[in-house]
């Protein structure tokens, strides 16, 4: 890796990009057109009733016209809208979003003022049918007017009941859609069609987060009351994505609808969480602040002297706003640490009648974001600079700016030892979108810039292991045109362009997806891009996984590069089911594979390049109504393989069969959930002996002195030629809701693997005998936890 | 709460064991050894006795490889072939252990030796080393070190076809050591040893702590920075080729012998001498005792962590040694010290468990006896 040591100076090279950047944000501003006096604003807010807590929800992606005019929007993740330079006078505004009927209403425009019009949508299906339908509506919407394939959705409605494991987790929640696969219940690392856990883009309200893991991978860090929906992109995503091999998993903010302030808290046995939210100004703005700490320390000190010495927090914040002109702002920020701070001479005495010379060491870990986007609604007059031509129907102009950063440090005996990785992330990036009758054009630009550090060494003995700083810079432009040729044909082509600056690389990444619509109700479909990735982690293959260790591309480590190739057929069922098949083949040109073996005084063999295919085909199959039972069905077949220097091995996530049925049902005040999954076995190496490693003492020139006692070390058998038991497991979940006051009470119990079901997390053996052993260590045992959701 | 549990253990077939070889030539030392043994393959029960530094496969639950052909080819051409201790031992001790009759002044800088193993049952095992050069420190310099007033800096020269520094300190604990790419380090009194479970401080007041500073070559480098991963038994970096283990060469660049102090102001340190009637002087096992407060307690339940040394009576034909250390905690008055057999934590001769009145210790050992100790002024 060409990276300085700690006393070397990093130098990091002018990206050539940057007079086209200064352009494009140039040119910019002078796209927003100018208001005009005769005109007036039309903003409000879209919702809907989602649940028996009568809650109104934003409702995202609605299109919001203005009967006789060419004035079109949409509303975004917090349902709203800015509808600008609309004829003063009596208008019409029409609400529309597939599977609720549509709204209009008469709003009296002014000359330069402003006129709300908020709308609560109601489902259409319960007008055509017996069957209620609920959040399948942002579903089908997304059926008719985009290919989406390799795209699931899920609301935060859906993910309501689904079995948790002490805490609700959206993560939890993602391992068990399609194409997913989880190695074992110890990691929330997604394993996304056969790529390995760091190749997924993880974006929190569309911006980077490197690490969202808590406690081993236990959890995420992603509180359940500030999700309100997923977006999980599998493969061949569009231009506007990049940076990673196999996913896109974009975790949306719940966002307030109701005036005032609200609370909610959440109490499991593992934490608490508290959220407040509210809206102002008349529901232009919304606001929440949620926290969330894990408290066993404290519960432990309550109660005894030991000390439990871990615990993480999370803190989230979101507002938007909606500011005159059309423009919407919105700014997401989260902090989250985990600390594990063992001063072991503090812990309370065992058989030892004194610790006081034992040390301490700290781990700790976290992540910090925050980000904001702009969003400006263009009327039908936008035009380009310049030239003067006309952007379409409807334009909306979006720029983000954010920071992400992922900080972890092992300290050893107070500085005896320190490890620690850091990778910050600066990021701008912006977009115009421009809408016609038939096509859906979009540019963007993406420009970050990277300070990663990976060292170990030691501040008490001035000694250095190796200190890798890199400062990449990264910039990317994007094409994208959702095209509708016909009322049975959706195409979406691509490019993104990309460069890296400290690998003096560049490269074009062509994406394209086609939907045909065989019926109204049923599509074919099929897609195939060009996805690159030039962050790396060094977490390796192993079965547990903290985090990932990021280091960079650079002139000796190239980026990685894999096609992806997906086809498949989608079914429509009564405007709450649908059921989804496709198959994938994903071939890697260059992945990459931490050396575990690597020589810290070396730059340059910390990964080793390899290829590799991964196929298989998934099926989802959904029913969500809003109310009674509701669930999906998922299936994941896959096979992958991995090769370098003649060698070919499955990695650890190869898993050929993955069945996951989940059921939710709504009945009065009470809800119930249930989980099944079922799941063939990953590879493993078998152990095949044991060494013992001896020392040698320089000051006497022997071997050993029985202080301290010899290593005794695992010795691997051939890569990955075993393979684990297959696992099965059942998850249990229910709740009522109580109506205390003007507060709703929800206390649930949760039993995870409810029949105890012995699933093999890992395999110890023992040489040491002359009847070897191997000990099977279970994943999950049976797991009950109980906590009360209360929401004011 | 989410731990994993065992829930089934089974037993499985034996599997094919490796020839393992741990072997160093060290430019200080008078012999060249090599350990061979094999590694464990479910087919021997291991045994666990005493460790002793002349059988250091046997006694160290090791299984070792007997009446091998092991031979030494240097830089000259020349073919060395050692012999086994246990064929040149009478007390049976000593299998696996290969020794050449090659002294490390005698060994060529820079020049590369060929290690050639043939086992009776016919397994070949090859490897090489190439010696960094450099001047051998054969015998140690003696240095006092207040752990809480000194910060050691240490510098060497630099020793060319050297691939790292190894630098070792030896503790009552278990040694510390870390390799460095660079000629010089800094260690400071409060420095904690993180190779030793508990993480206890490096330097322990009252104790003789040898320091080194070896100039290693690349498969030194590789075998012992490296670790197999428990799960997957990969990791190791090994370059010997018919089986596993380490060939490797090292040059003792440095070698100090510290003898650690540290203030002596808590009512509980200072040297204290055996007191009482002449006969029960003249029939004292311990002469005296020189104590330190190793760490102060961090809870009020515990005891501070005493530490330091005691002067042993000689007596005819026991051999070890008369000034060792001692291990021990106090609190509230109440002193209970570890005597122990060397310097060693893990072996205890005997246990003394008295009060601090005064200037005086008055106790009883764990054995038998009782014994006071009074301050020395």
């Amino acid at each position: 890796m060409r990276s300085e040591k700690v006393d070397g100076a990093t130098v990091a090279r002018a990206p050539s990009w940057k007079p086209a950047m200064v352009f494009l944000l140039g040119i910019l501003p002078a796209l927003l057109p100018a208001q005009e006096a005769s005109t007036g604003v039309v903003v409000g807010r879209v919702t809907s009733r989602t649940d028996t807590a009568a809650v109104l929800s934003p409702v995202h992606n609605a299109t919001i016209s203005v009967v006789g005019t060419a004035a079109a929007t949409t509303t975004g993740p917090d349902g709203r809208f800015v509808l600008d330079r609309i004829p003063a006078g009596v208008q019409t505004v029409r609400v529309r979003l597939l599977g609720y009927r549509i709204v209009e209403r008469a709003v009296l425009v002014r000359s330069g003022d402003t006129v709300r019009a908020d709308v609560t949508l109601e489902r259409e299906a319960q007008l055509l049918s017996p069957i209620r339908v609920d959040a399948a509506s942002a579903d089908a919407e997304a059926f008719v007017s985009k290919p989406n394939v390799a795209t699931v959705a899920v609301d935060a409605t859906a993910m309501k009941g689904v079995p948790a494991a002490g805490e609700p987790d959206v993560v939890r929640v993602v391992q068990l859609l399609p194409g997913v696969i989880s190695r074992n219940d110890f990691n929330t690392g997604l394993n996304v069609r056969g790529g390995e856990a760091d190749q997924n883009l993880i974006l929190l309200d569309g911006h980077p987060i490197y690490n969202p893991f808590h406690l081993g991978g236990l959890f995420s860090t992603f509180m359940d009351a500030t999700v309100g929906g997923i977006e999980l992109m599998t493969g061949a995503f569009p231009a506007r994505f990049g940076g990673r091999l196999s996913s896109v998993l974009d975790v949306r903010s719940s966002d307030e609808a109701r005036p005032g302030v609200h609370a909610s808290a959440d109490l499991s046995v593992i934490g608490a969480t508290a959220r407040l939210s509210g809206a102002f100004a008349r529901e232009r703005g919304t606001w929440s602040v949620a926290a969330r700490r894990t408290y066993a320390d404290a519960v432990t000190a309550l109660f005894t002297d030991d000390i439990f010495p871990y615990h993480f927090r999370d803190l989230h914040a979101r507002g938007a706003y909606a500011l005159p002109g059309n423009t919407r702002i919105a700014v997401t920020a989260y902090l989250g640490k985990d600390i594990l701070d063992a001063n072991l001479s503090e812990f309370a005495s065992d058989s030892a009648p004194s610790r006081a010379s034992e040390g301490r060491w700290t781990f700790d870990w976290g992540n910090r974001v925050i980000g904001a986007t702009i969003t400006k609604d263009l009327g039908a007059d936008a035009r380009v600079p310049l030239l003067g031509l006309r952007l379409g129907e409807s334009a909306t102009l979006e720029q983000r700016v954010s920071a992400s950063q992922f900080s972890t440090l092992l300290n050893l005996g107070e500085g005896a030892f320190t490890q620690r990785n850091e990778v910050s992330d600066v990021r701008l990036s912006g977009s115009l979108l421009a809408r016609t009758a038939t096509h859906d054009r979009s540019i963007g630009y993406e420009v970050a810039t990277h300070r990663i550090r990976y060292a170990s060494g030691s501040s008490e003995t001035g000694s250095s292991d190796y200190d890798v700083r890199q400062r990449p810079m990264s910039a990317a432009v994007w094409i994208n045109d959702l095209w509708r040729p016909s009322p049975r044909w959706l195409v979406e082509w691509g490019v993104r362009g990309e460069a890296l600056s400290e690998r003096g690389w560049a490269a074009l990444s062509p994406r394209v997806s086609l939907k045909f619509f065989v019926t109204p109700e049923v599509a074919i479909t099929a897609a195939s891009g060009r996805v690159t990735q030039w962050m790396h982690s060094m977490a390796g293959d192993g079965p547990l996984r903290y985090f990932e260790v990021w280091l960079a591309s650079d002139s000796v480590t190239p980026v990685a590069t894999a096609w992806h190739w997906v086809a498949g057929a989608e079914r429509r069922v009564r405007e709450v089911g649908s059921v989804r098949v496709e198959a994938f083949l994903k071939r890697y040109d260059r992945v990459l594979e931490a050396n575990w073996a690597e020589n810290p005084q070396l730059l340059g063999d910390e990964f080793f390049v390899a290829e590799g295919r991964s196929y298989g085909a998934d099926l989802l199959a959904r029913w969500q109504p809003a109310s009674g039972l509701a669930g999906w069905i998922s299936y994941s077949y896959g096979v992958s393989m991995r090769s370098r220097d003649g060698t070919r091995w499955a990695p650890g996530h190869d898993r050929r069969h993955d069945i996951d049925v989940v059921a939710t049902w709504r009945f009065t005040k009470y809800r119930f959930g249930a989980r099944f999954g079922f799941a063939t076995g990953t590879p493993y190496t078998p152990i095949v002996g044991e060494i013992a490693r001896r020392v040698y003492d320089p000051s006497r020139d022997s071997w050993g002195t029985g202080n301290p006692r010899l290593w005794i070390e695992a010795l691997g058998g051939a890569r990955h030629a075993g393979r684990f038991p297959a696992t099965h497991r059942l998850d249990l979940d229910a709740s009522r809701e109580f109506r205390i006051g003007g507060a709703s009470v929800s206390p649930y119990v949760s039993v995870v693997n409810a029949y105890n079901a012995q699933n093999v997390f890992v395999y110890l053996y023992d040489y040491s005998t002359d009847a070897p052993t191997r000990r099977a260590i279970s994943q999950f045992p049976i797991l009950p936890s109980l906590g009360v959701r209360v929401v004011f | 709460m989410l731990g994993g549990c065992e829930i089934e253990e089974v037993g499985i077939p034996r599997t094919e064991a490796q020839l393992a070889v741990h072997s160093v030539l060290s430019a200080s030392a008078t012999t060249q050894v090599v350990l061979l043994e094999r590694t464990r393959n479910g087919s021997v029960a291991i045994s666990a006795p005493a460790f002793e530094v002349v059988d250091p496969v046997f006694s160290d639950e090791g299984i070792a490889e007997t009446n091998a052909i092991v031979t030494l080819t240097t830089p000259s051409g020349a073919t060395l072939v050692a012999r086994e201790d246990v064929t040149v031992r009478g007390d049976g001790k000593g299998r696996g252990v290969y020794r050449f009759a090659l002294r490390g002044e005698d060994l060529e800088r820079g020049g590369t030796y060929q290690l050639s193993v043939r086992t009776t049952r016919n397994q070949s095992l090859t490897a090489e080393t190439s010696v960094p050069l450099g001047d051998a420190a054969l015998a140690p310099a003696p240095a006092t070190f207040d752990r809480v007033q000194d910060t050691l800096f240490l510098a060497w020269p630099a020793a060319p076809g050297a691939r790292a520094y190894f630098v070792r300190i030896e503790t009552p604990f278990g040694p510390r050591s870390f390799f460095t790419d660079t000629t010089r380090v800094r260690l400071t009194g409060e420095l904690r040893n993180i190779d030793v479970e508990g993480i206890p401080r490096v330097f322990i007041p009252g104790f003789p702590q040898a320091l080194t500073v070896s100039a290693v070559d690349s498969n030194y480098y590789d075998w012992f920075r490296t670790h197999s991963n428990a799960i997957s038994g990969t990791g190791l970096i090994s370059r010997v080729r018919g089986g596993i283990g380490v060939f490797g060469s090292l040059v003792r660049l440095r070698f100090d012998d510290l003898h650690v102090v540290a203030p002596q102001t808590e009512p509980e340190a200072g040297t204290f001498r055996i007191a009482g009637t002449p006969a029960e002087v003249a029939s004292a096992r311990h002469l005296s005792i020189e104590l330190y407060v190793e760490s102060r307690a961090a809870r009020a339940d515990q005891a501070h962590a005493l530490s330091g040394r005691y002067h042993k009576r000689p007596v005819l034909g026991e051999s070890g040694c008369l000034t060792c250390g001692l291990l021990g905690t106090a609190r509230d008055g109440r002193i209970e010290l570890a005597f122990l057999t060397d310097w060693y934590a893990r072996d205890t001769a005997d246990i003394f468990v008295g009060h601090l009145r005064g200037d005086t210790i008055s106790g009883t050992y764990r054995v038998s006896g009782q014994a006071t100790f009074v301050r020395q002024r």
